[in-house]
């Protein structure tokens, strides 16, 4: 990875522009260099208190306002309000509707419904799960979940979609969309609660809407972009025979941009239930609630039997969209394994038809009748079982024999040999104008003069905000769970680019991981880690990792057969061609690993807040609980978008110097 | 329009073109493809770039001095109905961008085009869209089939954009599929079609709508030799029996003296030499032409009939030997050799086309040697 700036007259002529030094860009880099001199010989350590922007006094004061306001001022009468009932009363209304139909409508309908799309063993699966959930008495919870769920998914894509087409037709327009939704992107789910908390207070609908908000970008930028990827061929084809340009985007353009358009929908899908539990903290009621109010307790059985629900219904929500994204694609491959997705036969096909009608029918009768709660005498809670685990860890996992070896002393080593120094070494050992000095100079290097001085504007606006030391904590825990995870998952993906078993091996675990929201992989960590910075950089790492397994993987996958072969052909050894072709090919990939990770690592750092985490998240906890530490939240959101944007960027910058010059 | 010094007039078609197939004298007939003076110049400097061009200047010296591309330069050449006109030169020459000008897939920068008297240059978008719909297809290189819509709806396609029926289109498309030997496979997702087969997909979408010009962008570089062979064939069989006008794009110059009734050699955007197989073959305008003329295996991929001279008034005699006008110059080669007597180049029926004289195929021979 030394060779970041390639060398050679290839890479001048291809990007002279980013190469040629600027006198403002020497200027900078000499500015930023004598910063750190300075902040060195000075010494003067952390950020000075007595520098504060004090935004949490007229925030606090905003919010009182709005309080007292609510029932009075023209904004809230006029339009909040109204907007507010009507948002509700579309969840309420859906909320009775799922209700209307008789219990079993449900498992039996997921169950043929993933038979359909994924086969029998996950037909079977999924109807056990629906049951589970009615049996551990999360039957209402899960209705208030999904109903919420429901709203929020149709609206971001009847705002989505038409906003992805007008981003595809109109090229200023997507020039504006997309630095937002990058933006939007990078910030942690957790910081949308505030602004809407802010002017909401607390309920279902500022929950909804920070919803889709959150939602919003994967279904935005993928009709975007598969309008776009439409090959060049086949709208030539269709203008040569005359066509209009509406019936070539209706009859052409969204029918090709289909897939793209539904895995965009997954996302969301996906987005809209991770975000509608965090939403919890906001009271959106549901199974998030039950999840929140026993960790609040600590009561792990309750909590999983809560979070155990929230991943069934996320797992069959995933399955079936993505489903019905491939379900159209079916028989529609190429020749050659043009059966291979069509596991499904004729009888089952006619078997699920039948289920299907006959339950209807029922479901018809039960409604009118109204015989349609769950079962009592079905129900049966696991909860204790849980608890018992969870005492029996903490009794015998925590320290094995005393022996020092087992989750407490591990945690204890992490905290000790590294979160505590590396924090230390951040917020008071170098001296804050050496840490924006060098952050200007990261920014320079990475991608040029806008990078570096927005990276110092950033950084001494954190400080200005008076989050600097709380900063030092979250970016200290995020980068110790980063280091953790990629040490882990990089020779994960390695052996999965190898070796094909491995990868079908590991292939459905880290699915199944990627599928869990991420407030509830907290449950079980808490279980084996207490709480603390630990159990925060543990989740971390799982909720991290698929991506980071997944992009090492790609990246290496994507290196040329030819080269591989070439390597080899000159005798290289696997460990030489690894590091000398591979990982090197691969960088830029990897570095996406790197950002990916980093992204992840900190939006999972900051809920972890809850679980005593601190730093930044504990702040943001905080102002979603009591309404007096709104404006210190609201600081603190800033400060983790602004954190996250320095990571985001800087990582990206690196990732883009790593590809090699285009082809001329 | 200002006259470049590199201009080459189209030769007068009334002097030695047969149009190959019907026998008939090429000047007999209405151009229904017009282009002259055809401009495409990428930049934003598009006068500069001309005028540079006019005073002789080559691709990289205006590229250098305007930054622009000057892509096709100064075009002209006329289409006759039912005349294949082969365009031919490497990658680079500029001759998909010309077929995207003609078609108006792309607007030219300067010049004239006319299809089926209809003068595209100022044709509304409305018109434009009744001429694509009414009078021409095109065949794409890579296919450009739809791939959500089944084998039959991507025939239909053209008929559907026209708001012909749904099962008037499904008929009309399912009758052009059995004319390319796809009968069988309508239901198919185009994925699910070997290359060839995609191709005479393309092919039938492109016949559906009976359009009097077909427009070929490289249909066959894209398929294995012996397939795309396959399709010469039967392309050169589907147009004696449907006599369409076609303008055909190629990099293959086997391909051009299989398939043409005229090749155009285009370098650096700009026409270098057009004519019939015979002239291109025994007057190669320069050493460039010339270099395609010696690599070309002739004898094996030239038709006899694009040899052939018009009957006129020659009394063909019975006993003279006879070949068909589908058949390669190999084939005649025997007779040719062993008495001084033309060969009779007869079409299906047996009718005379035309007679091939050994002086020709000697001279032609003689010049793939030097």
């Amino acid at each position: 990875m030394s060779q970041t700036v390639a060398a050679g007259p290839g890479a001048s002529a291809s990007a002279p522009a980013s190469r040629r030094r600027s006198p403002f860009a020497v200027t900078l880099a000499t500015a930023a260099f004598a910063l750190v001199i300075v902040g060195f010989v000075a010494s003067v350590g952390a950020f000075p208190e007595s520098w504060n922007l004090g935004l949490a006094d007229p925030i606090d004061r905003t919010r009182r306002w709005l309080i007292n306001n609510q029932t009075s001022h023209w904004l809230y009468t006029v339009l909040l309000n109204p907007l507010t009932d009507l948002a509700d009363a579309g969840i309420r209304q859906l909320e009775a509707i799922l209700r209307w139909f008789p219990w079993y409508v449900y498992p039996v309908f997921c169950g043929l419904g993933l038979w359909r799309v994924r086969g029998r063993v996950a037909g079977a699966l999924g109807l056990c799960g629906v049951v589970l959930i009615g049996m551990t008495d999360l039957w209402q919870q899960g209705f208030a979940t999904l109903a919420l769920m429901g709203v929020a998914v149709f609206l971001s894509l009847v705002a989505g979609i038409p906003l992805g087409i007008a981003a595809w037709r109109n090229d200023r327009f997507a020039g504006v969309l997309r630095p937002t939704l990058d933006a939007m992107q990078t910030m942690p789910g957790f910081v949308y609660l505030i602004p809407f908390v802010l002017l909401f207070g607390i309920g279902r609908v500022p929950a909804l809407i920070a919803t889709v908000i959150f939602a919003l970008p994967p279904v935005v930028r993928l009709t975007d972009v598969g309008l776009r990827n439409v090959p060049g061929p086949m709208v030539e084809a269709s203008e040569m025979f005359g066509a209009t340009d509406r019936q070539t985007l209706r009859l052409v353009r969204i029918p090709a941009a289909r897939p793209a358009i539904l895995a965009g929908t997954n996302q969301t899908t996906m987005l809209a239930m991770s975000m509608v539990v965090i939403a919890a903290f906001i009271g959106s009621g549901g199974l998030g609630q039950d999840v929140l109010r026993a960790m609040r307790d600590i009561d792990v059985g309750e909590a999983s039997e809560a979070g155990i629900a929230i991943v069934i219904m996320a797992i069959i929500l995933d399955r079936f969209t993505r489903g019905i994204a491939t379900l159209g694609e079916r028989g529609r491959g190429p020749r050659t394994n043009a059966h291979a997705g069509g596991s499904l036969r004729a009888a089952d096909t006619a078997a699920i038809r039948w289920i299907a009608a006959a339950t209807a029918l029922v479901a018809l009768v039960g409604g009118i009748v109204g015989h349609n709660a769950f079962p009592e005498w079905l129900q049966w809670h696991y909860a204790p079982y849980i608890n018992d685990i969870t005492a029996w860890a903490r009794d015998n996992l925590y320290d094995i024999g005393s022996s020092g070896i087992g989750t407490g002393p591990l945690s204890d080593f992490i905290t000790v040999y590294m979160v505590t120094p590396l924090r230390e070494l951040l917020s008071s050992g170098i001296p804050w104008p050496a840490m924006i000095g060098l952050g200007v100079l990261g920014g320079l290097l990475a991608r040029g003069v806008t990078l570096g001085l927005g990276i110092g504007i950033a950084l001494f606006l954190i400080g200005w905000l008076g989050m600097w030391e709380l900063s030092m904590d979250t970016l200290a825990q995020t980068l110790v769970a980063v280091a953790v995870t990629l040490a882990i998952a990089v020779p994960l993906g390695i052996q999965a680019s190898h070796s094909d078993r491995f990868q079908r091996l590991i292939d459905p675990v880290l699915d199944f991981l990627q599928t869990i929201p991420s407030f509830v992989l907290l449950v079980p960590v808490i279980t084996l880690f207490h709480v603390g910075r630990i159990p925060g950089i543990i989740a971390s790492l799982v909720y991290a990792l698929p991506a980071a397994v997944h992009y090492t993987d790609l990246g290496l996958r994507r290196v040329p057969a030819e080269v591989h072969e070439a390597a080899t052909s000159f005798g290289a050894t696997r460990w030489q061609r690894l590091r000398r072709v591979e990982l090197p090919l691969a960088a830029p990939e990897l570095m996406v690993a790197v950002n990916q990770v980093i992204m992840l690592v900190l939006a999972m750092v900051v809920i972890a807040g809850l679980v005593g985490g601190g730093g930044l998240g504990l702040e943001t906890v905080n102002a979603l609980r009591r309404s007096d530490a709104v404006g210190r939240g609201f600081e603190a959101g800033i400060a983790i978008v602004l954190l996250a944007g320095i990571l985001d960027r800087l990582t990206r910058g690196v990732a883009d110097r790593l590809r090699p010059p285009a082809a001329a | 329009m200002p006259q470049s010094a590199q201009r080459i007039d189209t030769p007068n078609p009334s002097k030695q073109t047969v149009t190959r197939h019907t026998g008939a004298m090429g000047a007999a007939m209405e151009p229904i493809v017009t282009v002259s003076g055809l401009w495409k110049i990428f930049g934003k400097k598009p006068d500069a770039a001309r005028e540079l061009a006019a005073e002789g200047a080559d691709r990289e010296q205006i590229q250098a001095e305007t930054g622009c591309l000057v892509a096709v330069r100064d075009v002209t050449f006329d289409v006759h109905a039912g005349e294949t006109f082969v365009v031919m030169g490497l990658s680079g020459s500029g001759k998909s961008t010309l077929v995207r000008c003609v078609s108006r897939l792309i607007e030219p920068t300067f010049g004239h085009m006319e299809v089926c008297g209809t003068i595209l240059a100022d044709a509304s978008d409305t018109a434009l869209r009744e001429l694509r719909r009414s009078k021409m297809a095109m065949v794409f290189q890579h296919f450009g089939l739809f791939p959500h819509r089944r084998v039959v709806d991507n025939v239909a396609y053209g008929l559907e954009v026209q708001g012909v029926a749904r099962d008037e289109r499904h008929e009309r498309a399912r009758e052009v599929l059995t004319t390319v030997g796809l009968d069988g496979w309508a239901d198919h997702y185009p994925q699910q079609l070997s290359g060839g087969m995609q191709q005479r997909v393309g092919l039938a979408r492109a016949l559906a709508v009976e359009p009097e010009v077909l427009f070929f962008d490289e249909p066959f570089s894209a398929l294995d030799p012996l397939i795309r062979r396959d399709m010469q064939d039967e392309l050169v069989a589907l147009q004696i029996e449907l006599q369409r006008t076609i303008v055909f794009i190629t990099h293959d110059f086997a391909e051009a003296l299989r398939l043409a009734d005229r090749i155009a050699i285009m370098r650096d955007g700009a026409f270098t030499q057009v004519g019939t197989p015979l002239e291109i073959l025994t007057q190669p305008a320069d050493d460039y032409v010339r270099a395609f003329t010696q690599d070309a295996p002739i004898a094996k991929v030239l038709p006899a009939c694009s040899l052939m001279r018009p009957v006129g008034d020659v009394a063909v005699e019975e006993s003279w030997p006879r070949t068909t006008e589908t058949a390669t110059l190999e084939s005649a080669l025997p007779f040719l050799l062993s008495k001084h007597r033309p060969v009779v180049v007869c079409n299906a029926e047996g009718d005379p086309l035309g007679l091939l004289h050994q002086d020709d195929v000697a001279a032609v021979l003689e010049q793939n040697l030097r």
